[in-house]
């Protein structure tokens, strides 16, 4: 449901950097979501285009890069990627001595402006 | 025309967290967010934490809820301050809603400020308010396969209250596999086994709490 909460703050950032620097609207945005953020793609889409109308990205089309959760075990000395949304040990050798690498993004990464 | 823009989604609500941290370490309050589903003892909670230790510490509450005034009354009664928000919808609290309602606390005359976020396992995981600590609370009877469904919240949290444990005798909950699960998904998690009812476990809690808020 926070995904509408997600959808206002991608706005008011494309706002506030058209604003800036002077573009009159927004074609896209692009986005970095992990899956471990608790954000679904498809309900930020949804959210995205119901709260977009009458704003300066109301043509804007959202494109979410989806960002696996991945990690690297100490045991193995490897990198090593899950489908899960979380890691409890590393899937190859069971050990629970990793660091989370990727999987908790929630970022903007790039926009296409209009002039 | 492509242009890099590379920032936080949340960027604005982080920063107006950072605000809120400011004035909270300036007012010498300690400052815990307090998040579960709906039902699972979040008020009774605060009314055993508080009944517990109100002699040693000031302690204000803020009361999230999506509707209603009910739990911002059960603390009233306890004769502290208290503010409640309405978040009209909005499945969590959010950095701003904090700094509105803070507005209307004695902060500078508080040990302990206590937020009651809306009840939800998700969203609320999601967003800092600028407190100290987050700490969530599980009851028996959800059922053990909550920390793997919701594994943000459990990453989190710095403490866990296991609530309602009088009734794991009439549930088929595995409480060795919550911890378990748990601890696999955050080491440092702080675990607390209480019950608000028999008053069971209480004590361990607010105690830690207590040591943390000085």
């Amino acid at each position: 449901m926070h995904e509408v909460s997600i959808a206002l703050s991608l706005l008011d950032i494309a706002k506030g950097y058209c604003e800036k620097e002077g573009y009159k609207g927004v074609e896209s945005i692009g986005v970095k979501i992990g899956k471990a953020s608790g954000v679904m793609s498809e309900a930020l889409l949804f959210a995205f285009d119901a709260v977009k109308i009458g704003t300066i990205a109301e043509k804007a089309h959202l494109i979410i890069d989806e960002i696996p959760v991945s990690g690297f075990c100490n045991t193995c000395n490897k990198n090593f990627t899950v489908d899960e949304p979380y890691v409890v040990c590393c899937p190859e050798c069971g050990d629970s001595s990793f660091q989370l690498e990727t999987g908790r993004e929630l970022d903007i990464y790039e926009m296409e402006v209009l002039e | 025309m492509k242009v890099k823009v590379v920032t936080r989604i949340l960027e604005a609500n982080d920063r107006i967290a950072v605000e809120n941290r400011k004035l909270f370490n300036n007012a010498g309050v300690y400052v815990i967010n307090l998040m579960s589903a709906p039902g699972a003892g979040k008020t009774s909670i605060i009314e055993v934490t508080v009944k517990n230790i109100i002699k040693n510490l000031r302690i204000g509450v803020v009361e999230g809820d999506i509707a209603g005034t009910d739990d911002a009354q059960r603390v009233e009664g306890l004769g502290i301050p208290v503010v409640q928000i309405n978040t009209g919808g909005a499945c969590h609290l959010d950095a701003n809603m904090i700094n509105e309602a803070i507005t209307d606390l004695p902060l500078k005359d508080l040990d302990l400020l206590i937020i009651e976020n809306v009840g939800n396992l998700v969203c609320p995981a999601e967003f800092k308010v600028g407190e100290d600590m987050k700490v969530m609370i599980l009851s028996i009877t959800e059922g053990d396969d909550k920390p793997l469904k919701y594994p943000l919240m459990f990453q989190e949290s710095s403490a866990l209250i296991l609530n309602k444990i009088d009734l794991l005798p009439y549930t088929d909950a595995d409480i060795e596999k919550i911890k378990r699960n748990s601890l696999s998904l955050n080491p440092s998690l702080k675990i607390f086994e209480v019950s608000c009812k028999t008053g069971e476990g209480i004590s361990e809690w607010t105690g830690w709490l207590q040591s943390l808020v000085k």
